[in-house]
């Protein structure tokens, strides 16, 4: 290099730096407003390019959208919710306009301020009226104001597997209804070398199956005091239900050796036929017959077993809009999530045609039994509208349906749930992994614990 | 063409290496040929000065933006309170104050000064003594340096999730193989008293090869003359290793055992792939929590304040090592 270049080249070299700092420090976030003065926003929701045939639906659904409101316009992403990075994304100003999260998930993004208030353009919708004001129940803060939509909600239930409970002698159209039940049915399993019932322990969801189970025996994990909310796990319905699972761990050996467990292995579990029974929903059927590969006649799903609570737990996806959307992106959002999510599950004719374009696609999943979103009477419209298209065994999901109406439909704990689910995961694994685990100690070493979350989560 | 080892320094008037000295044309510059020179000096100086800072622009801007400005910023949210998208508010020392109410903290510190004693009982000696006896073999030393550095390349990962399934009760490879002599099966992840042993030995498997390449680099630079004149003087191997190769390690080893303790007390991938910190909490390090506060609870403040703590634990430790050690590799 000639000395006279080495100037230019220190130079270039730090202009070059300096660029791309700049470009790092710069949002790339939407300023909401594109040229013409249309309102932009960015949906979550895009199937990846993977399955071009559902992908193309979704962008056929944009333009159809854009057409009505021409002065919106949807810039779709295939992201899809991740907790560790949102908050990231968030400040950074790249997170989406419309996100898609777990129904576990809106009370801890309402709590950290991440989603925004959307009541008023909600409420300006015409099918607001119709909406289960119970399903809205999980959108909502404890002063009522609305942060989200459902796109799709289930309740809890067992999920089993078919093929098992034929080798164990089991009828698999009689499921079992209460925890006994289960008990017995389980100990029949292991018999046969298959592992009788299990539930995943770790990532928070151990302590979401705790939950479950206690709302089954008429517990509840929070309760108001003060004005505020405090942890109640120790109540006696926790209690029994440990034991429960004590029993069938150590006495019984039916629940297998191992005691962490992730959220997939009961799932995989069940495919492979080396698993009775777990906890899920309907919609655990697509990751048992597409990613696992199981026998779709094989997938069984029943009402939750009780013990004297007559209770579930609800479960779902929420589409919410993020806290730095201006108000008229708030207005073009709730527009889209009416239009993309809730309109189907409401008129026969779009959810027809949206079955029917989904169907043609392979490897689809259509007809997956859902919670009314409005009432039983259009939900049950829907469903025979869609009947000729369904891909699933429809008919294994019967007793399901029938059961789980005469249930009451619980919350997620109002404050926190993620966190009081993190903290009962280890009370599971340590009933999972020692015989001699203190488990009331271990309880209230989770309730010491959920308790000072609670106290930073409600100042 | 130079080379990389024709550094030319920045203050010196220099010339594109190869090429011939310009000639010099008298009676164009005064003060003859000592001031001409002198001139050339002081103005290449400063010109030099300035493009040497000039070059330095990239790397500092680059190293303020991705390390000091975070740093930075880990010290003040460690006093405040955010969501990160309101205004983030000051709490003084509210976050500590809460960390230290926390039950799980004394696990998190107890279980990573156990894997830090652990990793170093077992893991430190496997490097040392692979690269010794590595050192000692004459044929097919290129074979054994590439299967003892294989595990490094495998992505950390991949590796843990490997390693998970080797660990798995019923059908997994170790418990298999122990059934072959009558042994086990050992709970290995499902016990909260051997889940922490079983990820010390997978990281001791992952990291020992690129350990080994640096022992042997420094091997290399022992010089033979000692070994000769110990095997002059009859000393065995064993012993050959212990006063002549130990001694001659001594720098490179408590560099390596520093480096190895600060890493071991950054432990967070194995137990997050592994464990996500079981069963019971049994593998919660302190990193976890940093994670668990910061993305499971979005308590921000709270992870912020705990990874300044871990950081000035660190900083101490180092410099207690460095000032107990200081006169060792000397000596």
């Amino acid at each position: 290099m000639r000395l006279r270049s080495r100037p230019m080249l220190a130079v270039s070299a730090s202009a070059l730096a300096l660029a791309v700092l700049a470009t790092g420090c710069s949002s790339n976030g939407d300023s909401g407003n594109a040229s013409g003065g249309k309102t932009v926003i960015t949906v979550e929701g895009l199937p990846a390019t993977t399955k071009p045939g559902p992908r193309q639906a979704f962008l056929d659904d944009v333009k159809r959208f854009e057409a009505a409101n021409p002065t919106i316009t949807i810039k779709p992403t295939d992201a899809s919710w991740d907790a560790q990075s949102f908050a990231a994304k968030l400040a950074g100003g790249s997170a989406e306009t419309v996100i898609q999260v777990p129904l576990t998930e809106p009370q801890g993004i309402i709590q950290r301020g991440q989603a925004l208030d959307i009541t008023k353009q909600v409420k300006q919708l015409p099918e607001y009226g119709k909406l289960d004001q119970h399903v809205l129940a999980e959108e909502k803060d404890t002063g009522g104001k609305l942060y989200g939509l459902p796109v799709n909600e289930y309740a809890l239930g067992l999920v089993y597997s078919r093929a098992v409970f034929t080798k164990a002698g089991l009828d698999p159209d009689q499921p079992p209804v209460t925890w006994d039940d289960v008990r017995a049915d389980a100990k029949k399993i292991a018999a046969t070398g298959a592992v009788g019932f299990s539930i995943p322990t770790t990532d928070n969801f151990g302590g979401w199956m705790l939950t479950t189970m206690a709302y089954t025996r008429g517990g509840r994990m929070e309760a108001q005091q003060g004005g505020k909310w405090v942890s109640s796990v120790t109540n006696d319905a926790t209690t029994q239900t440990l034991q429960w699972l004590s029993a069938l761990r150590w006495d019984d050996k039916t629940t297998g050796t191992t005691s962490v467990i992730t959220s997939t292995d009961p799932v995989q579990a069940l495919a492979t036929g080396k698993l009775g029974m777990s906890i899920g929903a309907p919609n655990t059927y697509t990751q048992f017959v597409t990613t696992y590969h199981g026998n779709k006649d094989d997938f069984g799903v029943s009402a939750m077993p009780q013990g004297g609570g007559n209770a579930t737990l609800s479960g779902g996806t929420v589409a919410m809009v993020t806290a730095k959307a201006t108000q008229q992106q708030a207005e073009a959002a709730v527009k889209w999530i009416d239009f993309e999510y809730l309109q189907p599950q409401l008129d026969p004719t779009v959810a027809v045609a949206q079955a029917k374009a989904q169907s043609a696609q392979e490897g689809a999943v259509v007809g997956l039994p859902a919670v009314p979103l409005f009432d039983q009477a259009s939900t049950d419209q829907i469903a025979a509208a869609v009947k000729p298209y369904a891909t699933v065994p429809v008919d294994n999901f019967t007793k399901y349906l029938t059961d789980t109406r005469k249930l009451t439909y619980v919350s997620e704990p109002p404050v926190g749930a993620q966190d009081l689910y993190h903290a009962l995961d280890p009370v599971v694994q340590a009933l999972l992994s020692q015989k001699n685990a203190d488990l009331n100690a271990k309880l209230a070493s989770a309730q010491k614990t959920i308790n000072g979350t609670l106290q930073r989560l409600q100042p | 063409m130079s080379s990389v080892n024709q550094t030319v320094p920045l203050d010196r008037p220099s010339r594109p290496v190869g090429e011939a000295p310009a000639p010099r044309q008298p009676g164009r510059q005064p003060g003859g040929q000592r001031g001409r020179w002198r001139a050339a000096w002081g103005s290449q100086r400063r010109t030099g000065d300035w493009i040497g800072w000039l070059f330095l622009v990239p790397v500092l801007l680059v190293f303020a933006y991705f390390a000091w400005w975070p740093i930075l910023r880990g010290l003040v949210l460690a006093v405040q309170q955010t969501n990160l998208v309101q205004p983030a508010r000051y709490v003084g020392l509210e976050n500590f104050q809460r960390l230290f109410a926390d039950p799980l903290l004394p696990t998190a510190v107890r279980n990573t000064a156990w894997f830090a004693l652990l990793s170093l009982v077992l893991g430190f000696p496997v490097p040392l003594v692979l690269s010794v006896l590595m050192n000692e073999i004459r044929r097919a030393a290129a074979v054994f340096r590439v299967l003892v550095y294989l595990p490094a390349v495998v992505p950390p990962v991949v590796s843990v999730l490997l390693w998970k399934w080797f660990y798995q009760p019923d059908t997994g490879l170790f418990n298999q193989v122990l059934g072959l002599v009558g042994l086990g099966p050992v709970r290995w992840l499902d016990s909260p008293s051997t889940a922490m042993v079983s990820i010390v030995l997978e990281a001791i498997w992952a990291g020992a090869g690129a350990t080994v390449l640096i022992y042997l680099a420094a091997l290399s630079s022992v010089p033979e003359e000692l070994y000769e004149a110990a095997e002059l003087d009859g000393a065995s191997i064993p012993r050959r290793a212990w006063h002549v190769t130990l001694p001659q390690l001594r720098g490179v080893i408590l560099i390596i055992l520093l480096l190895q303790m600060l890493g071991a007390f950054q432990l967070f991938a194995e137990p997050f792939v592994f464990t996500g910190g079981g069963p019971d909490n049994s593998t919660t390090t302190v990193l976890l929590l940093v994670f668990q506060y910061a993305f499971v609870d979005g308590d921000y403040g709270g992870a912020a304040a705990l990874s300044v703590l871990l950081a000035a634990a660190l900083a101490i430790l180092s410099a207690v090592y460095l000032r107990v050690t200081r006169g060792w590799t000397s000596s």
